[in-house]
C-alpha cells in the first residue's frame, strides 16, 4: 500500500516536473494556457513563430505573433496596415498605443523610429509579462508600458500625441467603453494639431458600421484600409478638414517614408492599395455608439452579409 | 385580485433589482471597463444590499402597525430618492470618484456603494414585508417565504434577460434609468397601499 502511494506521488512529481519544463522559454515548441483577471490566453510556439491568442466567442482570436528569427517582421497582417498612418502623419515622434498584445507593432516601429516615443497602455499585467518572457519584447525608455485601463489613461494624461492607436481587444472584441463617441472625443483632445487617430476594426459584424459612424461623428475626415482577407480594417481619423486627406495626392510620398528596416518586412505601396471606400449605404441604419448607448456585444453578434467571404 | 396585484409587484421589484445591476455595469463601464474585477465589486455591492435590505425589512415587519407604516413610507421615499440621484447624477458622481482617486479597486467599490447600495437596500427591505403580508393572511410563514422569494427570483431572471437582450440593445441607459425610476414610484406606491390593507383577525 505504502509502495503504491510512493509510486503515485513520484509519478505526480515527475508529471509536475515535465509540465514545468515544457513552460521553459527554450528552443522547444510549447503551448501554455493562462487565465487572468481579464483574459483567457494561449501562448504557442511552433518553430520560430510564437503566437498569443485569446479565447473568444467561437474559438480563439489571434492577438499577436512574433517570428523569433526576425522579431522586427510584423507577422500578423493588420499590424502592417497600421503604418497607413504614415501617409497622413509622416513624422510620428510621439505615439500612444492602447493595447500591447504581443507587441507585434512595436518592434519594427522602435527600430524604424529610434528617436520616437512609443508609449503603450495595457490593462492586463499577464499580457505584459508574457510579452516580455515569451514574445521577445524589451521595453525601453522610448517604448514604456503603463498598466492601466486605456480610457482611464487618456482621461488622466495631459500630453499630446502624433499617432494615437487603439488596438485593445479582450477575447476577440474591443470593450464597449473604448468604442464610444465620448471616448473618441477624449482621444481627439489628446492629438496634436496634425495628429492621427488609428483604430483596428473588425469588419465582420454590424458593429463595424456603427464603429465607422461613431468615428465619423468625431473626426471630420476618415480613411479605411482593409487588411487583405483578414477581416481587419484600419480606420484613420483626423480632427482637421484641410488638407483633404481623402485625396491620395495629398499623402506623403511612399518613397519618402521608406526606412531601411522596412526592407522585406513592410511594403508601404501595397498598404496604400488596401484603401477601401466608406461603406455609406450599409451605414445608413447604423447608430452612433455613446457611453449612454453602446450595445457592442449585441451588434457584434449580428454578422454582416459579406462576412463569409472574409 | 389583491393577490394577483401583490405577485405582480413582487415580480416587478425582482425585475428592478437585477435589471438595475446590468444598468449599473453600463454606468461604470466608461470609467472602469467591464472586467471581472468590476463585476466582483458590483455583485458584492448588490449582495450586501440584498442582505442589509432583508435584515432591515425583517426588523420593520416586526414593528407595531403605526410605526411600521412610517418606516415603510420612509424606505420607499429613500428608494425613489436614491434611484433618482443615480439616474440624474450617476455619471457625474462616477466621473468625480474615478478621476479624484488613484486607479484601483477603491474608486470602483466606492462608486458601487454610493450609486447602487442604497436604492437596492431600500427595494430589498420590502421582501420580508411581503412575506409578512402573506403570512398575516393565513399562508403559513414558511410557505409565504417560499412564494415571495420564488416569485421575486423569477422577476430577477426576467429583469436580467429583458435588460440584457431587449432594453440595452435598443434604448439609452439614461432613458432606462428614468424608466426604472418611474416603475419604482408606481410599484412602491401600490405596494404601500397593499401593505396597509387590514390583515385577517
Amino acid at each position: 500500500m505504502i509502495s503504491r502511494s510512493v509510486a503515485f506521488v513520484s509519478g505526480l512529481l515527475a508529471l509536475v516536473a515535465v509540465s514545468s519544463c515544457s513552460a521553459e522559454p527554450d528552443n522547444r515548441d510549447f503551448i501554455e494556457h493562462h487565465d487572468t483577471i481579464y483574459n483567457s490566453l494561449t501562448v504557442e510556439k511552433r518553430g520560430p513563430i510564437v503566437e498569443l491568442r485569446a479565447r473568444a466567442r467561437g474559438g480563439e482570436a489571434l492577438e499577436s505573433a512574433v517570428n523569433l528569427n526576425d522579431p522586427l517582421l510584423p507577422v500578423v497582417a493588420y499590424t502592417r496596415s497600421l503604418y497607413a498612418a504614415l501617409f497622413v502623419q509622416p513624422k510620428p515622434e510621439r505615439v500612444l498605443m492602447i493595447g500591447l498584445g504581443g507587441a507585434g507593432f512595436h518592434r519594427l516601429f522602435a527600430a524604424a523610429y529610434p528617436e520616437s516615443l512609443l508609449h503603450t497602455v495595457e490593462l492586463d499585467p499577464k499580457v505584459y509579462e508574457l510579452c516580455q518572457t515569451r514574445m521577445a519584447f524589451k521595453p525601453t525608455a522610448r517604448t514604456p508600458v503603463t498598466l492601466m485601463d486605456g480610457r482611464m489613461f487618456v482621461k488622466r494624461n495631459r500630453e499630446t500625441w502624433d499617432w494615437l492607436i487603439l488596438d485593445a481587444f479582450r477575447g476577440g472584441f474591443v470593450p464597449p467603453h473604448l468604442k464610444t463617441e465620448e471616448f473618441y472625443r477624449e482621444c481627439a483632445d489628446r492629438l496634436s494639431d496634425r495628429g492621427v487617430f488609428v483604430s483596428n476594426l473588425h469588419a465582420t459584424s454590424q458593429l463595424y458600421f456603427s464603429d465607422i459612424k461613431t468615428i465619423q461623428a468625431v473626426f471630420p475626415q476618415v480613411l479605411l484600409f482593409e487588411t487583405t482577407g483578414r477581416g481587419n480594417v484600419i480606420a484613420i481619423g483626423v480632427k482637421y478638414r484641410e488638407p483633404d486627406i481623402t485625396n491620395p495626392a495629398n499623402w506623403a510620398r511612399v518613397e519618402s517614408l521608406v526606412k531601411p528596416v522596412f526592407g522585406g518586412r513592410l511594403d508601404l505601396a501595397e498598404i496604400a492599395q488596401e484603401r477601401v471606400p466608406i461603406p455609406t449605404a450599409q451605414m445608413r441604419n447604423a447608430r452612433v455608439l455613446s457611453d449612454d448607448f453602446a450595445p457592442v456585444e449585441f451588434l457584434d453578434a449580428l454578422k454582416t452579409n459579406n462576412s463569409d467571404g472574409r | 385580485m389583491t393577490i394577483f396585484v401583490f405577485h405582480a409587484i413582487v415580480i416587478i421589484l425582482g425585475i428592478l433589482s437585477m435589471g438595475f445591476q446590468l444598468l449599473a455595469s453600463r454606468l461604470l463601464s466608461p470609467y472602469f471597463g467591464s472586467g471581472i474585477d468590476v463585476w466582483a465589486c458590483l455583485i458584492s455591492t448588490f449582495l450586501a444590499a440584498f442582505s442589509a435590505g432583508a435584515m432591515l425589512g425583517g426588523w420593520i415587519s416586526s414593528l407595531e402597525a403605526g410605526l411600521r407604516r412610517r418606516w415603510q413610507l420612509g424606505w420607499a421615499v429613500l428608494a425613489v430618492a436614491t434611484l433618482a440621484i443615480t439616474a440624474v447624477w450617476g455619471r457625474g458622481l462616477v466621473d468625480s470618484i474615478a478621476l479624484g482617486l488613484d486607479p484601483g479597486m477603491t474608486p470602483v467599490l466606492l462608486s458601487c456603494v454610493v450609486l447602487f447600495f442604497f436604492p437596492v437596500t431600500s427595494l430589498s427591505s420590502f421582501m420580508p414585508q411581503c412575506v409578512q403580508f402573506l403570512a398575516s393572511r393565513g399562508t403559513p410563514p414558511g410557505k409565504s417565504s417560499g412564494i415571495v422569494y420564488g416569485v421575486s427570483t423569477l422577476g430577477n431572471i426576467a429583469g436580467v434577460m429583458l435588460t440584457a437582450f431587449v432594453l440595452i440593445p435598443h434604448l439609452r441607459v439614461s432613458t432606462l434609468l428614468q424608466v426604472w425610476l418611474g416603475v419604482a414610484v408606481v410599484s412602491l406606491a401600490a405596494l404601500l397601499r397593499l401593505l396597509r390593507t387590514p390583515s385577517l383577525p
